[in-house]
């Protein structure tokens, strides 16, 4: 599974810079603080906050089995360039998918066999296929798959009760479909989503939609404008949507619940 | 223990009463639970008036299975709650969801 890294001026901030790029709650991932700000003159902080994160790999039961100081002193191994000297140089580096290809299986996996993807898909399209019949609902199950990322779907008209609120629903069966896959299976490699009714699919499009349009408007008028706030998802769409935007940035702010993008104009001095 | 079995069936954990109070609530929960736990046939689920005169559905699950169903943080039990209370709504019940510990 693949790290990201990133700078902040605080290592909160560098944190949920990491939470939006991964798309997931702060539950779900795992960090390394790589370098923490130094204070400087006058209150000011010197020098960013480095943090690494990656989404964390489902660990069902042997929790006392882990053994996280081996393999941390491993990855030090891996990169011994992370001094403050480095730090310049590793983060030109370490965006490079290479790098982050070569990095260590961290969790030991060897007390199970390796688990086959398609079998995920398959138990949580069980599961999925049985929630649909208690709710009442009709809708037919697909999985799709790429790699190790899962994405199994229910379509059908009047789905909207298992979508729920803002997709509350839907993220709460989400969360149960893998518990229940990592505890048939003890998966610990497949990112497993679910979607429903194609709200996310249509979320995604208009929600890029609405990006694009007020990332045309901080252009033009080349005033700041805040979304409203976010979960970690719904803001990674609109980064995601607006990397390639010429003349604006993207950033997040605000702690929580609160926390919200912010699309600025980049100005040419 | 990580066997993969279907054979799950949704209905015998549901006795006569709750089934007629809140049907598609008491099916929603019992798939659930019963995909969670160790051993699905140690699951029952009875009801009783809660807060509010809500509806409480109370789960109680065979011996080590129930911090399974609560999960890291009750993150588990929660996501069992929101999706019950949906279903209660095709139930026109309002329905609180307690996991027993005995």
């Amino acid at each position: 599974m693949e790290w990201v890294e990133t700078t902040g001026i605080s290592v909160a901030d560098a944190k949920s810079i990491a939470l939006d790029q991964l798309g997931i709650a702060e539950d779900d991932a795992e960090f390394e603080v790589i370098e923490e700000p130094k204070a400087g003159l006058f209150g000011r902080t010197r020098g960013e906050a480095r943090v690494r994160a990656r989404v964390r790999p489902a660990v069902v039961r042997g929790k006392p089995e882990r053994k996280p100081r081996a393999s941390a002193d491993k990855r030090k191994e891996s990169s011994p360039n992370r001094s403050k000297d480095g730090a310049k140089k590793e983060r030109s580096n370490s965006t490079s998918p290479n790098r982050t290809r070569e990095r260590p299986v961290v969790r030991d996996t060897t007390d199970r066999p390796p688990v086959d993807p398609d079998k995920v898909g398959e138990v949580a399209a069980i599961f999925l296929t049985g929630i649909t019949e208690a709710f009442g609902c009709k809708g037919s199950v697909a999985v799709k798959r790429d790699e190790d990322e899962i994405e199994v779907t229910v379509d059908g008209d009047e789905l909207g009760l298992m979508v729920g609120p803002r997709g509350a629903t839907l993220l709460a069966i989400q969360d149960l479909t893998r518990v229940v896959s990592q505890r048939r299976l003890g998966d610990q490699v497949t990112r497993l989503r679910i979607d429903i009714a194609r709200y996310r699919e249509r979320r995604r499009e208009a929600l890029g939609r609405f990006a694009n349009k007020v990332a045309q408007e901080v252009k033009e008028s080349g005033e700041a404008r805040m979304l409203e706030p976010m979960m970690s998802a719904d803001r990674k769409i609109v980064h995601d949507s607006l990397a390639e935007f010429e003349g604006v940035t993207t950033r997040s702010q605000g702690e929580d619940a609160q926390r919200r993008v912010v699309v600025e104009p980049i100005v040419t001095a | 223990m990580s066997d993969y079995e279907n054979d799950t069936d949704d209905n015998n954990a549901v006795d006569a009463a709750n089934a007629q109070e809140a049907p598609v609530a008491v099916a929603v929960l019992t798939h659930i639970v019963k995909n969670i736990v160790d051993d699905p046939d140690a699951v029952s689920i009875s009801t009783s008036v809660g807060r509010g005169s809500k509806l409480s559905l109370d789960v109680s699950v065979g011996p080590g299975d129930l911090g399974r169903v609560i999960g890291r943080r009750g993150r588990t039990a929660q996501s069992i709650r929101t999706v019950v209370r949906a279903a209660a709504t095709q139930d026109g019940v309002d329905v609180d969801v307690e996991f027993i510990d005995d």
